[in-house]
């Protein structure tokens, strides 16, 4: 084990955890109910931003952004919890710093988007075409979304160190 | 007993094999990843659904909202082919596991109450069907079953 996650695991923090059995099930289920939320919320406004359902207006696809924002939080937070569990299953896998080199991606894209294109936002009224930043932002943003699902799953499968 | 004679020929058939024993990760894992992904689109599809009969993103028009039940089906086909699969391998001990048989359940009622609200919206009447409290009660209890069927699928993995 790697002296990182061997120091890790070691913390009064992390033994206490572990040893409430049921914490580790719970985290997966809010886990994955976060992931529902966070592919929907997101996934309904880059469908948007690529020129899908041109009748809804781009900002009212936005609205259900805090939705993802708070399955986002849920999961950083039981993801968190996963990681000081069990450092040494996340730090020598190639599958999770995959996993959370597209979360990063998916981040600066749309803070890219909000610093950069949110203000024009508003002026497209429904019935409108996205223009081609618009669509890239929401392609990349769904491509890391849901590469970041396949690697979390795949995580236990692929480029493990043990 | 038949019953259960022909749910160990699944579990024992080459396919079975193949699933849980296949050191390949295009077996269990991209089956197990499938499930997953058609799992954020079925839930996705039916948050969106839900949160906007509760009165989220208002300037959706509610004839746009109809445009996510195909999206939700193409989730559930995903989901039926990939959990048809991971049933088949284990199927002799999965069929008479207590939370899967809630999972199922869960999915059915999920169902029921998607269709329910389909035809809710399909049926017109416009604005004025958010006002019926029942269309309340069908977003409400959708997103609760299905949040229930996530936790009852994850609980298969450590419930005997």
């Amino acid at each position: 084990m790697d002296p990182f996650s061997a120091w890790l695991e070691a913390t009064r923090i992390s033994t206490t955890m572990r040893n409430m059995t049921w914490l580790w099930p719970t985290c997966e289920s809010i886990h994955f109910i976060g992931l529902g939320l966070l592919i929907g919320g997101a996934g309904y406004f880059d469908l948007r931003l690529l020129g899908f359902m041109r009748r809804v207006p781009v900002g009212a696809a936005k609205a259900f952004m805090p939705w993802a924002i708070a399955g986002f939080a849920m999961n950083f937070v039981t993801g968190t919890l996963f990681f000081v569990m069990a450092p040494h299953m996340y730090v020598p896998s190639a599958a999770w710093w995959a996993k959370v080199f597209f979360i990063v991606v998916a981040g600066l894209n749309a803070m890219f988007f909000e610093t950069t294109l949110g203000t024009r936002v508003m002026l497209l009224g429904p019935n409108e075409d996205t223009p081609m930043s618009f669509k890239i932002v929401g392609g990349v943003s769904l491509f890391s979304w849901f590469a970041v699902l396949f690697f979390g799953r795949m995580l236990p499968y692929i480029g493990t160190g043990n | 007993m038949r019953m259960a004679a022909w749910l160990h020929t699944l579990q024992n058939s080459a396919f079975s094999a193949w699933v849980v024993g296949s050191d390949s990760i295009w077996a269990y894992p991209m089956i197990l990843t499938m499930h997953t992904v058609g799992l954020g689109i079925v839930v996705g599809a039916a948050v969106i659904v839900d949160l906007r009969l509760l009165g989220v993103g208002p300037g959706v028009p509610l004839d746009e909202v109809k445009r996510l039940f195909p999206i939700f089906w193409v989730g559930f086909f995903i989901n039926l082919v990939s959990g048809v699969m991971l049933f088949v391998s284990e199927a002799a001990d999965k069929a008479t596991q207590p939370v899967f048989l809630l999972k199922l359940s869960l999915i059915a009622i999920g169902v029921a109450v998607t269709v329910r609200i389909r035809r809710r919206l399909f049926g017109g009447g416009g604005a004025s069907i958010l006002a019926a409290s029942a269309v309340r009660t069908l977003a409400i209890g959708s997103l609760f079953v299905w949040a229930g069927a996530i936790v009852a699928g994850r609980l298969m993995a450590y419930l005997k």
